[in-house]
């Protein structure tokens, strides 16, 4: 078991170049089955030592001068089981050697040698990268779904969907990123780390939602359920001894479940519409008040214009009224009557006139003069009756 | 000289063969049992490289990691005779080798042990706690209340239980389906009173607009009228001022601006009476008329 591991960190692997290991000599194992084109990776040892006793065999009954070839034979093997203990820590890797099972050391990046197979073996876990676990839904970003063009993620809702504190449904997906921390508790101490993260991660999200309520979940406590979500999480998988550290705990969606999704969707609405609403109940008014104020200067200043008319034309009428009377007074009788006379002339200039003789009969009724246009009826005058005559 | 060979290599290969039947490795993740006819003779809990009698004793490997067991979603009635799906596990290490080896034999028996102590001590727990309960504060109690239980009876087993955690709880089916309604019934009620209050802003806003309009209207009006009452009153105080010195004078010179203003139209058509001041010469040199009559 040891082998599958140390091999597959070991890129070329340590029998990648046989000869160039034993340092000496042609061996007849020089190329290994395994080794063909960095084929399998894991060396197989008991085959090899399989075709050695084999070869030996082979030798022996008819080996004359055989010690010299079984000499051979036992160096090369020797280098050859040396030479397996070189292996490579990729950089984002740290090495954990085993010794008889049992953890003495652990190694930066580079080449490192460890003792061979059954002494020594090592592991090679993956300390930087940063894991994720999905929870609630699985994204198709890598499979066979994106290249079709869903990239829709896939919803779990067993896994999503969960109570909050006010006894209602919400629907959470959520994303773990994690990383190694410790490499031989990560190794040694848990069977199936991941499957453990990704448990405490539902357990710890259901526990910090069932304390929390709908609306904050839905809303504004996104942040406090991630990080509540994160200390406890952390909590339980320090309790574990996963040697695991939680990086971020990030919400991807807390919505309301499906079958309710409307009618929250229909609150929103109706909140839009409440703003609608005010909104143009808001336009009407900044319609109508700058109008009516606008409205109301118009009044104010026509009144104001109005005052200051009548004043004007009042001092007007007044100082055009002193002004005569200051030459009434000189010559009253002669200014009144030619004042008189004027205002009659311009009066009778310019309007029809029917002249009529007060007859003694009272019915007779004689038009001195007759103007080309009376057309109209005229107001009975007061103490003679007038005939009208018409003409077109 | 071959005889030899063979010979060496005869006991070479019977000691090869003695000595990796002899010693074991243990690794980090394992403990062990050494195990002599079915007795078990001692427990190994440390890791690396140990040594047996060979042949005689064997050694059963047992795992040192923290496992897991994952009993099946239970539907558990709560104190307030709310049914919920709980779907819990518990984390455990195999504490006792030698007991756990004695008692249930293997891991597979004792994950098939373990799960049924889980339920029933879920069952028991649960069913003295709220829902409330379960969902909100005191979760944490529960979930410890279920480990000490469990402990209990796994101590038999030579295990130690980590941690019980109640993964999922949720409601059945049928009580999610009324929740659903509830829920929706909530945010329905919500919508309502939301479309209600915008009709009642707008409402308010509105009128409150028309109201203020009429008023600033009405105010302006009023300004307008006070305006022009001073300015008649001036304009009345002026003239009287100026025409108090000879009222009648007045009344005649404003009587003849009125006829001048007022008989302005061409249309209008007067029937007179040859009898008025103004045709005082009409009839006689010597003027002598009696008073004139104009209508219009």
């Amino acid at each position: 078991m040891p082998w599958s591991n140390q091999g597959g960190g070991g890129g070329g692997g340590p029998w990648g170049s046989p000869p160039g290991g034993g340092g000496n000599g042609p061996s007849p194992w020089g190329r290994p089955p395994g080794s063909g084109g960095g084929g399998p990776q894991t060396p197989d040892l008991e085959e090899l030592l399989r075709q050695g006793q084999e070869k030996l065999r082979k030798m022996l009954p008819g080996g004359f001068g055989g010690n010299k070839s079984i000499q051979l034979v036992g160096v090369a093997l020797l280098a050859l089981w040396l030479a397996s203990g070189f292996y490579r820590v990729q950089a984002d890797e740290t090495g954990v050697v085993l010794r008889f099972g049992e953890l003495v050391r652990k190694e930066n990046p580079g080449l490192r040698y460890h003792w061979p197979a059954p002494i020594e073996a090592v592991f090679t876990p993956r300390v930087t990268r940063v894991n994720r676990i999905e929870i609630g839904y699985r994204s198709t970003t890598n499979s066979v779904e994106t290249r079709r063009g869903t990239s829709n993620d896939r919803d779990v809702p067993d896994e999503s969907l969960m109570l909050t504190g006010d006894e209602n449904i919400i629907d959470i997906d959520f994303t773990v990123f994690w990383l190694i921390k410790d490499a031989g508790n990560y190794l040694f101490r848990v069977r199936d780390p991941e499957a453990t993260v990704k448990k405490a991660a539902e357990s710890a999200m259901r526990e910090v939602i069932g304390r929390t309520e709908l609306q904050p979940a839905l809303t504004e406590a996104r942040q406090q359920i991630e990080t509540g979500t994160l200390s406890l999480l952390q909590n339980m998988l320090d309790e574990y001894q996963t040697g695991i550290q939680v990086t971020q705990v990030q919400l991807q969606k807390a919505d309301p479940p499906a079958p309710v999704v409307d009618a929250f969707n229909d609150v929103q609405r109706a909140r839009s519409d409440r703003e609608r609403l005010r909104n143009e109940a808001e336009a009407y008014r900044n319609d109508i008040i700058p109008r009516a104020r606008g409205d109301a200067e118009r009044l104010n200043q026509e009144s104001q214009a109005y005052r200051e008319q009548v004043v004007n034309l009042a001092q007007g009428d007044a100082s055009r009224f002193s002004a005569i009377y200051t030459a009434y007074i000189q010559a009253k009788d002669v200014i009144s009557r030619r004042m008189y006379l004027e205002t009659m002339e311009q009066v009778m200039r310019g309007t029809n006139k029917v002249i009529v003789e007060p007859g003694a009969a009272g019915q007779g009724v004689l038009p001195y003069l007759q103007l080309p246009q009376l057309n109209r009826a005229p107001a009975p005058t007061a103490a003679p009756t007038v005939s009208q005559q018409q003409r077109r | 000289m071959n005889r030899t060979l063979i010979i060496i290599g005869g006991i070479l290969v019977l000691g090869m063969v003695l000595l990796s039947n002899a010693l074991f490795t243990v690794s980090e993740m394992q403990q062990a049992l050494v195990v002599q006819f079915g007795e078990v003779v001692r427990p190994i809990r440390t890791p690396g490289l140990k040594a047996k009698v060979p042949f005689i004793q064997n050694v059963v490997f047992i795992d040192r990691r923290m496992l897991d067991v994952d009993p099946p979603v239970e539907q558990v009635i709560l104190a307030d005779q709310k049914r919920l799906d709980v779907d819990a596990f518990a984390r455990y290490r195999i504490h006792d080798p030698l007991k756990f080896y004695q008692s249930v034999g293997s891991e597979l028996v004792a994950e098939q042990r373990l799960a049924s102590v889980v339920n029933s001590a879920l069952r028991r727990v649960l069913g003295n706690v709220t829902l409330l309960a379960v969902l909100s504060k005191e979760r944490a109690k529960v979930m410890a209340d279920i480990k000490a239980q469990v402990n209990e009876e796994a101590k038999d087993f030579g295990i130690e239980i980590v941690d019980v955690r109640i993964r999922r709880a949720d409601l059945p089916e049928e009580t999610s389906q009324s929740i659903f309604a509830r829920m929706r019934s909530e945010r329905e009620r919500e919508a309502a009173e939301a479309r209600a209050q915008g009709q009642e802003q707008s409402q308010q806003i509105r009128s409150r607009a028309d109201r203020e309009r009429t008023v600033i209207l009405a105010e302006a009006q009023r300004d307008a009228q006070k305006a022009r009452g001073e300015g008649d009153n001036q304009a009345m105080k002026t003239i009287s001022d100026a025409t108090g010195k000879d009222p009648q004078f007045y009344a005649f010179y404003r009587t003849l601006e009125a006829y001048r203003n007022s008989f302005r139209n061409e249309d209008t058509t007067m029937v007179l009476s040859p009898n008025g001041e103004f045709f005082r010469y009409f009839g006689s040199l010597t003027g002598g008329a009696g008073p004139a009559s104009a209508g219009q």
